[in-house]
């Protein structure tokens, strides 16, 4: 009996609806709730959670506490209080990490934003081939990030790479440059990577944004006389804030959390240069099979995540 | 006034050709941008055709093989293997992410009760955990249960980051629904269930689409856990990647042959929720 009604209004139903979480069902209370239905269907997915989040986070966490190398025992060891806290901060190679991360993390966030934006810029206008350019954006970000580090490593070759090859014919000096083979230019190189998934995205995102703002503001400002880059910089940029926040909340936890590309394309080296905290806590926990201390490290960033996931819900909760 | 409108006219070339030259720039600046997006991709796809001998050319034209592919389903590599894990994988990770989400993101959504919203936020939150603090008492435990090197063990890690995502995304899309439909079906008759086994679900059917969609890219891209929980036989196909060396590291032109098998099924899927992509990547962050 209510099926006739569903398809009448499915066509026109979320589509273009906005996800938001401001709920308009606070509003309103819902009347039919059983309770007994609500534990039944909220139960499953909080078990699940349960398991495979908490659990962990309360498991790592006592670990942090003990010496566990699984070199000497397959058995936890004894507790050690905070001392493989106090190690970290003694331990070269965590430090290093931490300055490789956050070095990564400002190149990464600050080209994806301004090549993000460029984009943004270019394909602002609903032509015919920017509408179709658009479409073409949500590809790199959507590629597996191995396939990322893969073709960025392929194209950086300095023998047979296309970029590098590229590269040095405009540039007659980095001819033959080993991209990956130098400290700075392989973090940029795996910078790079990561910009070009993450980069149209942002560009799809500032899109959306600026088919927000009303175009007679734009349009007033050009009668006064106002240049493009001042309309830019009074009007489109801070009406962009917003988003751009948001956005480099997110790029900034996805910064930290480099892995694979680090794996894939130079393994840390040269040297230990790029070898960002998740490697390096890797590392330790994986390949050195130090528990005990790699949990300690890993709690270290659950603290850094947590900082910046505060921000981010801050502003969530705010907005909506 | 009427001076500031005319200045532009006055020096340099005329308006129309002002106007052309301006045209003219921005398609070739998106050409750029085109090929910025473009080419690392078209590039992988071209050297999965080459031989071995073209792949270290940077030649755009040559006479193309299929050899690759039939390189990297055969012994020793049988991609054939990690396709079927991945898919496994990804499959059963989704068919347990979207019921479960969506039943937890319905009550999450319309029902009211104390501790509701804090429950959400914890929800959120878990989103945020990093996947090495996951990824050490799993490796243990599953070592002492010899779950290594199956798919069970990744499907329960993949469960971690697929679950939290998927109700905070659908609570979204049921957030989204008028609750006045379904007061009308209960008016009608229905109780609960049945209101939301024919007017609800169906409403959310794109939402379920959607969030079955990213769990499933999510799954099938992932490389950290599966790099520490697999061994050989149970390798997904980022990781079987990192096989395909010969003497020279990697061998470029079959691993972008493997790197096809892994990137097409992800951009024909995400080309069919293009319209939700960015909604929902951040999911309500945007507006």
């Amino acid at each position: 009996m209510d099926l006739p009604q569903t398809s009448k209004l499915s066509p026109d139903l979320p589509a273009a609806a906005p996800l938001r979480s401001g709920p308009a069902a606070a509003r309103k209370p819902w009347k039919p709730q059983s309770t007994r239905l609500r534990w039944v269907m909220l139960g499953p997915a909080m078990l699940v959670i349960a398991a495979t989040v908490l659990y962990p986070l309360a498991s790592s966490f006592v670990t942090s506490f003990r010496d566990w190398r699984l070199t000497n025992s397959p058995l936890p060891g004894p507790f050690v209080g905070f001392a493989n806290y106090a190690r970290a901060f003694t331990d070269t190679a965590f430090i290093n990490s931490l300055g490789v991360s956050a070095l990564y993390m400002l190149l990464s966030v600050s080209l994806t934003l301004i090549i993000g934006l460029g984009i943004a810029m270019l394909l602002s206008k609903p032509t015919k081939l920017n509408v179709l350019t658009r479409t073409l954006l949500i590809f790199p970000f959507a590629v597996a990030p191995v396939l990322k580090g893969y073709s960025w490593k392929f194209m950086l070759n300095p023998e047979y790479g296309v970029y590098a090859k590229m590269i040095g014919d405009v540039f007659h000096p980095l001819r033959g440059y080993i991209w990956l083979g130098h400290e700075f230019s392989a973090l940029c190189a795996i910078a790079m990577s990561e910009v070009w998934g993450w980069a149209p995205l942002f560009a799809l995102m500032f899109i959306g944004a600026l088919g927000s703002i009303p175009g007679e503001t734009t349009e007033a400002a050009k009668v006064d006389g106002a240049t493009s880059f001042q309309i830019f910089r009074k009007i489109t940029l801070p009406l962009l804030a917003p988003v751009i926040y948001i956005v480099a909340l997110l790029k900034i936890i996805s910064a930290f959390k480099m892995f694979d590309q680090v794996s894939i394309m130079t393994g840390g080296g040269p040297g230990d240069s790029t070898q960002t905290l998740y490697f390096n806590v890797f590392q330790t926990a994986f390949r050195n099979l130090d528990m005990g201390y790699a949990s300690a490290l890993s709690y270290l960033l659950v603290a850094l995540m947590g900082v910046i996931a505060t921000f981010y819900v801050r502003t969530l909760l705010k907005g909506s | 006034m009427q001076s500031t409108v005319n200045r532009p006219a006055v020096r340099g070339p005329s308006p129309l050709a002002r106007k052309r030259l301006a045209q003219g720039a921005e398609i070739v600046a998106t050409l750029i941008v085109i090929f910025f997006v473009m080419f690392p991709l078209v590039w992988m796809i071209l050297a999965a055709f080459k031989t071995e001998i073209d792949v270290y050319s940077t030649r755009l034209f040559f006479q193309p093989t299929l050899d690759n592919f039939r390189a990297i389903f055969a012994d020793p590599i049988l991609l054939g293997s990690h396709t079927w894990v991945s898919a496994l994988v990804s499959f059963v990770t989704v068919a347990i992410t979207v019921p479960l989400g969506a039943a937890a993101s319905y009550v999450l959504s319309r029902h009211r009760f104390r501790g509701r919203d804090s429950l959400f936020l914890a929800i959120l939150i878990s989103q945020f955990v990093p996947a090495v603090v996951v990824a050490i008492p799993f490796f243990n435990l599953f070592r002492t249960l010899g779950l290594i090197d199956t798919p069970v063990a990744l499907i329960v890690v993949y469960l971690s980051f697929t679950l939290p995502y998927a109700i905070w995304m659908l609570r979204g899309f049921f957030d989204a629904l008028p609750v006045e439909v379904e007061e009308a079906a209960f008016i009608d008759g229905c109780n609960e269930l049945q209101t939301l086994r024919y007017v609800t679900l169906p409403l959310v059917m794109p939402g379920l689409l959607v969030a079955g969609v990213f769990a499933f890219i999510s799954a099938w891209n992932e490389y950290f856990f599966a790099l520490i929980l697999t061994r050989s036989d149970s390798l997904t196909l980022p990781v079987a990647m990192q096989t395909i060396t010969g003497p020279r590291g990697p061998m470029w032109q079959q691993v972008s042959a493997a790197g096809i098998v892994v990137m097409v099924p992800i951009l024909v899927m995400s080309l069919f929720i293009r319209k939700y992509f960015v909604a929902g990547i951040t999911v309500g962050a945007v507006k």
